[in-house]
């Protein structure tokens, strides 16, 4: 199976400094664990996508390409060569513009499937699929069977990513290769400094005082009149505990 | 004719000892290549063993009487016997009295190393040959003393002189054997690690405790196998005498980590020969499952290899080990070396230190946070930055503490105290990084030597007389660790710099009466730079009464933070702060003052009801808030 | 045996005599004994005293002693319905709908379209099988796009086609794993510009962070949009018309996901951060063993306050609170927990809190909607009686 890994330019969250989104290293893992596999970026220089190197990656083909312009050209004329079989990916690019679409690009040029939110990719039983998991909300997973070629996004729930080990980058090799010429700009977009505003606040009363808008926004609203029971019997509180735990659908209803 | 046969079993005793020295020699050489002065070395060894290992040897009393009296007593005798070749004097019954004499002082010697292991052996010592070595000392030295006896006598027979001198030649023929695989190895690689230690400079009243930069363009990084390490250090490791105190100042042996320094060194010595008699000391607490039967000079760590990886990243750095070993051996060193491997060569660093590690790497901060946020602790103390200043004549590093809500605190009082001195200082704000201590120790060199770059490049930029810092790690750092890369300053701890202050008269702090405290020596401020009194001096001066812990200054114990180990976080039976804190606790003092904000978080995260924890800056701003 | 409160200013006006520019009383006139009657704050403190204590304690939530103020049953007013009959434009929305029912984040993308629709506009939700709430949550029409269940293909075909056959002006997701995928899905499909994460939403103008929240992008709408969790209010305008409209069934495609399985979490191994219900043992629970058969009855995720894993009672990762894990559960079961700041800050997020505690002054007492006040092992008890009771 031929996997290439989609690596970006990123920036640290609070910092700023280039660095390989998490993501993407989470993503490389995920490759690693299933064979041979390489890398691809494309932008002005190979930093700081090489340091997927450091994660274990043998091989980064970088193509060169300017900095303004769309790097989805550029990946997709050099990936129609290589023909591969699996494409993991970020779920979003992250210091761009983060819109999430380049694989979703990538995928339908390429013509291939997409699948997204990968935490765990697998081999399939029958021969050209894998086996895909896919996080979802409050810990649950989606169990895909996807036929190949396809492309995966990587969500951050995924396992850890390898530690970056100066030596094992050392090994990796870095290969550059000049994009085709006549490459499109990426659209820009207004943009101004970014400014924090005030969220809205979905459990907050839209009126009422200073002070009951605060206890809100802290979640110490007691919905009502809050139930309490004072001593009772154990087994009168344990029937008020199902019955409530059952109202608000934490626990299945009893069975008849 | 029985005299010359006695100093001929010396000779040949020296031979067999010779020969057996040659063959651990072969192993040494393939250690890698390290630079030694020999003619320094070898001009400094008496001095070193009499004076530098005597010192240490001498904390128990009991062992340095029976070592002087066993190891005098055997030179001595077998250098006269070996003397009597000499015609005039193998004749001379006087001569043969005088070495009868340094014998029965051997039998005595030889009683007292027989008294500490039998009838019950102390669990600190080792078993093994290391049990035969009382009988083979007893036998050489009985022997030898009657045969000297009878010699001396003049009436000796050879029906007489045969067995003693065959007793004597069992026991000292069984020692002259052991030198290559047991307990008497110890006595030629000692001395021979004494001329070639790999840090001379601690034979020279200097702390000489930076780890040595790494060559990040060798071809292998750290140490993978024990022929990765250099050969000076391999006969170090051969010097060892499995006396034990480095487990019992074990801090993570303590709390029942699978760490024994002892057992640490003898597993790397049998990496190497492969034909080791087996270990007989205690083992790894808790001792994880590792592969029965590696091959020699194969690969040290790993869970299918000699020593798990958890027992290497056990290790808190805190130097106990390599400050209580009579024999100087490194062990600190030996660890960093096998974790630069790990982490940079295999990339894996224990599983919860990979974030820290990218963070220092990505936003040069191990917690991942703004380099702008570390002055939020002085939020309304308006901190002056030396980037507005230009310079000062006090630059105050403040360290990832900085970060620490607690630790904050801390900071707050040392800044006020700094301004009712009318000290001339400022920060570097966002401009300062991590020092890159956590990276070093988790053998992360790469990263380490990148963050030291950019620090000392910051550094240079701005006019400063000296650093004050209140965190041992960075001052270490900043002043022993930057040096290669270019960084020269004079870094003072924020104990030494109060001190001075309140002997100036700028700071005159009132008197604490009635507080009793005990101060818990940080290992990077004690062990590491040798500074134990400033703090304790300081606390002299305010007043209170200080009550000094079982294990103080510089053999004081880990508070359980350096070295990663919070963050490696490998699981034992207890935790080293709760440890250390019952000892605090044993005092009956009210407060546990400390100076380092590792040791602060650690102290301060004991649950239960336990003495106060406050830094020696909060006592004397404290103090100076009393009355005279 | 209360006496009435007296009301002079009462007693006074009921003697006042009526006519005359001057104010006059009649003072041989009795005022009627009419008013409150006068509290007696002793016998009520001691109604709510609570039993078991050796120091007084009281009762004041209001659950003990008094009866409950009955409210008066207000007769159902019929709601008006507001209807766009013909519409002169339709914005859609597609939301989530996970379990056919609207979440508070769908909610809020009617809120966005109706903002676009105006008066004029109508708003169209576009979804698979039947949800609940269509109408009071903003839909003038509601539009089928396939079958219920995970398709994320065949959705982005049939809104593709719906895009063209309805000329829908506008297509709201929710920027969520499944709404983000379809959108991004059905951009390349039909090459119509995308402008995910809103996080800034007007009837004109969008504007998104990017470059790791270093800067704002700011854009007229476009025609595809996802919208961020709580950027804007949900619509809570009168009930609205939800008419189902037919539409043509999609052609059919070739998909690429031949599988699908929704795989349940298992609470056991759930991170605490994700977990939907954790049930938490504190101090006041001796028997941890019980603890976790609880948990496991339960279905729950067990965690832990500081103190219990300080004492290396339960592993480090249970923590729960500032310093451990920061939860997002539906519900949060608490027992013989207290409740220190730094506990409730790791809670703040639950939606749900039920908390056992012998302290009925306890802060999780008050933060919680169902508090028992008793001891956390007997109720632990009664609880594995009880399932155990309903398995059998």
């Amino acid at each position: 199976m031929k996997i290439v890994v989609l690596l970006s330019a990123g920036l640290h969250p609070v910092s700023g400094q280039s660095i390989l989104p998490k993501v993407e290293a989470q993503a490389l893992r995920l490759a690693l664990a299933l064979g041979e596999a390489r890398g691809r970026h494309a932008g002005p220089t190979a930093f700081p996508a090489s340091d997927a190197l450091g994660h274990g990656l043998p091989h980064l083909v970088h193509v060169e390409i300017p900095a303004e312009a769309d790097p989805v050209p550029a990946l997709v004329a050099t990936l129609e060569a290589d023909q591969p079989d699996l494409i993991l990916a970020g779920r979003r690019g992250q210091g761009g513009d983060e819109t999430g679409l380049a694989p979703y690009a990538v995928a339908s040029r390429l013509g291939m499937a997409l699948v997204s939110d990968a935490i765990a990719v697998e081999r399939g039983e029958a021969d050209g699929t894998v086996i895909v998991h896919q996080a979802l909300p409050k810990g649950a997973r989606r169990r895909l069977v996807v036929r190949l070629p396809a492309v995966v996004t990587v969500h951050p729930d995924a396992p850890a990513p390898r530690a970056f080990a100066y030596g094992v980058a050392r090994r990796g090799i870095v290969e550059t290769r000049l994009a085709p010429p006549g490459l499109p700009a990426a659209e820009r977009l207004e943009e101004r400094p970014y400014r924090r505003r005030p969220k809205l606040m979905r459990s907050a009363p839209a009126c009422g005082s200073a002070s009951e808008r605060l206890a809100a926004a802290m979640g110490a609203t007691s919905s009502g009149v809050a139930n309490v029971m004072v001593n009772p019997t154990p087994e009168e509180a344990a029937r008020a505990i199902l019955a409530h735990l059952r109202a608000i659908g934490v626990l299945p209803p009893k069975a008849a | 004719m029985g005299a010359y046969a006695f100093s001929a079993l010396i000779f040949a005793m020296v031979a067999l000892a010779g020969w057996q020295i040659s063959r651990r020699v072969a192993w040494w050489r393939l250690g890698a290549p390290a630079e030694v002065a020999w003619g320094r070395g070898l001009l400094a060894l008496p001095r070193r063993y009499l004076v530098d290992v005597h010192h240490v040897v001498a904390r128990d009393p009991y062992a340095s009487r029976m070592h002087a009296v066993v190891a005098g007593g055997l030179v001595a005798a077998s250098i006269l016997t070996a003397l009597a070749v000499l015609p005039p004097l193998g004749g001379s019954r006087l001569y043969w009295a005088i070495v009868a004499l340094a014998f029965s002082v051997t039998v005595i010697g030889s009683l007292l190393v027989g008294a500490r292991r039998y009838p019950r052996k102390p669990a600190k010592l080792s078993a093994g040959r290391f049990q035969i070595l009382p009988f083979l000392l007893l036998a050489y030295a009985v022997g030898g003393l009657i045969s000297a006896a009878l010699l001396a006598w003049g009436g000796a027979s050879a029906a007489t002189l045969l067995p003693a001198l065959a007793l004597a030649a069992a026991g000292g023929l069984g020692l002259a054997y052991e030198v290559r695989r047991g307990p008497m190895r110890h006595a030629f690689a000692g001395a021979l690690h004494l001329v070639a230690h790999p840090r001379p400079g601690r034979f020279e009243g200097r702390p000489d405790t930076a780890l040595a930069p790494l060559d990040l363009d060798a071809p292998k990084l750290g140490a993978e196998t024990p022929a990765d390490l250099a050969w000076n250090r391999l006969l170090s490791y051969d010097s060892c005498i499995q006396c034990g105190r480095c487990e019992t100042a074990c801090p993570a042996f303590a709390a029942g980590q699978p760490l024994n320094p002892k057992r640490l060194i003898q597993d790397l010595v049998a990496g190497l020969t492969g034909d080791e008699a087996s270990y007989a000391g205690s083992p790894y607490p808790n001792a994880r499952p590792v592969a029965d039967d590696t091959p020699p000079l194969a690969r040290l760590i790993g869970e299918d290899a000699r020593i798990h990886p958890d027992t290497l990243w056990a290790c808190t750095t805190c130097r106990a080990c390599v400050e209580e070993c009579p024999m100087m051996i490194e062990h600190v060193d030996a660890i960093v070396s096998l974790r630069r491997h790990q982490t940079m060569e295999l990339g894996l660093p224990p599983e919860k230190a990979a974030e820290p590690l990218a963070e220092l790497r990505g936003a040069g901060e191990a917690g991942g946070r703004a380099l702008s946020a570390r002055t939020d602790f002085a939020a309304g103390l308006d901190l002056p930055l030396i980037s507005v200043r230009g310079e000062a004549d006090v630059l105050l590093w403040l360290g990832d503490g900085a970060y620490d809500l607690r630790y904050g605190r801390t900071l707050r009082a040392l800044v006020r105290l700094m301004r009712d001195a009318g000290v001339d200082f400022a920060v570097l704000g966002a401009e300062e990084r991590d020092t890159g201590d956590l990276a070093r120790r988790l053998g992360d060199e790469a990263s380490f030597q990148d963050l030291a770059r950019k620090n000392v490049e910051t550094l240079n930029r701005y006019r400063f007389n000296r650093i004050i810092t209140a965190d041992p790690h960075a001052l270490h750092a900043l002043r022993n660790e930057y040096r290669p890369f270019g960084g020269d300053w004079t870094v003072v701890h924020h104990t030494v710099f109060l001190l001075e202050l309140v002997e100036a008269g700028k700071l005159a702090p009132g008197r604490l009466a009635g507080l009793s405290v005990t101060y818990h020596d940080p290992c990077y401020l004690g062990r590491y730079n040798g500074e134990t009194e400033a703090p304790r001096a300081l606390l002299d001066l305010i007043g209170v009464e200080r009550r000094e812990m079982a294990r103080s200054g510089k053999r004081a114990m880990c508070c359980g933070g350096g070295g990663g180990a919070p963050v490696s976080d490998v699981a034992g039976e207890r935790r080293i702060p709760d440890i250390r804190m019952g000892q605090a606790m044993e005092t009956g003092a009210q407060v546990v003052a400390v100076a380092c904000p590792t040791c602060t978080a650690m102290l301060e995260g004991v649950t239960g009801v336990r003495p106060e924890v406050k830094d020696v800056a909060e006592l004397v701003l404290a103090a100076m808030e009393t009355p005279r | 045996m209360t006496r009435l409160r007296r009301n002079p200013r009462g007693e006074r006006a009921a003697k006042a005599v009526a006519g005359g520019a001057r104010i006059r009383f009649d003072l041989a006139a009795r005022a009627e004994d009419r008013g409150r009657p006068r509290r007696d704050p002793r016998a009520e403190s001691a109604e709510l005293l609570i039993g078991g204590h050796a120091r007084p304690r009281l009762d004041r939530s209001g659950a003990a002693g008094a009866a409950p103020s009955s409210v008066e049953e207000t007769a159902p007013t019929a709601p008006k319905i507001a209807v766009v009959e013909s519409p002169a434009f339709l914005i859609a929305v597609v939301p989530d709908a996970l379990g056919e029912r609207l979440s508070q984040h769908d909610r809020q993308l009617f809120g966005a379209a109706r903002m676009l629709a105006g008066a004029d506009g109508a708003v169209v939700a576009l979804v698979a099988g039947e949800v609940e709430g269509l109408a009071s949550a903003g839909a003038d029409r509601i539009v089928a796009i396939g079958e219920p269940g995970y398709d994320p293909e065949g959705r982005a075909a049939a809104i593709a086609g719906a895009l063209s056959s309805l000329g829908l002006r506008y297509v709201l997701f929710p920027e969520t794993s499944d709404g983000g995928d379809v959108a991004r899905r059905l951009a390349v499909l039909s090459g119509e510009p995308l402008f995910s994460d809103v996080e800034q939403f007007s009837a004109t103008s969008v504007s998104r962070a990017a470059r790791g929240r270093r800067v704002e992008q700011r854009a007229a709408s476009k025609r595809l949009m996802t919208v961020a969790a709580d950027a804007v209010a949900a619509y809570a305008g009168p009930e609205r018309e939800a008419r189902p409209e037919p539409v043509a069934p999609a052609a059919p495609i070739k998909r690429a996901i031949l599988d699908a399985r929704r795989i349940t979490a298992d609470p056991a191994t759930t991170p605490l951060t994700v977990a939907d219900f954790v049930v938490s043992a504190g101090n006041g629970v001796t028997d941890l063993a019980l603890f976790r058969r609880l948990a496991e009855a339960l279905g729950a995720t067990p965690g832990a306050s500081r103190m219990l894993c300080d004492a290396g009672l339960m592993p480090r990762e249970s923590q729960v609170g500032a310093s451990g894990s920061v939860l997002t559960a539906t519900c949060y079961f608490a027992l013989g927990i207290a409740g220190a700041p730094q506990h409730l800050q790791g809670v703040a997020g639950c939606e749900h809190v039920v908390a056992v505690n012998t302290d009925l002054h306890a802060a999780m007492i008050e933060r919680a909607g169902l508090a028992i006040v008793a001891d956390a092992q007997d109720v632990m008890q009664a609880l594995i009686a009880a399932l155990k009771e309903e398995g059998a």
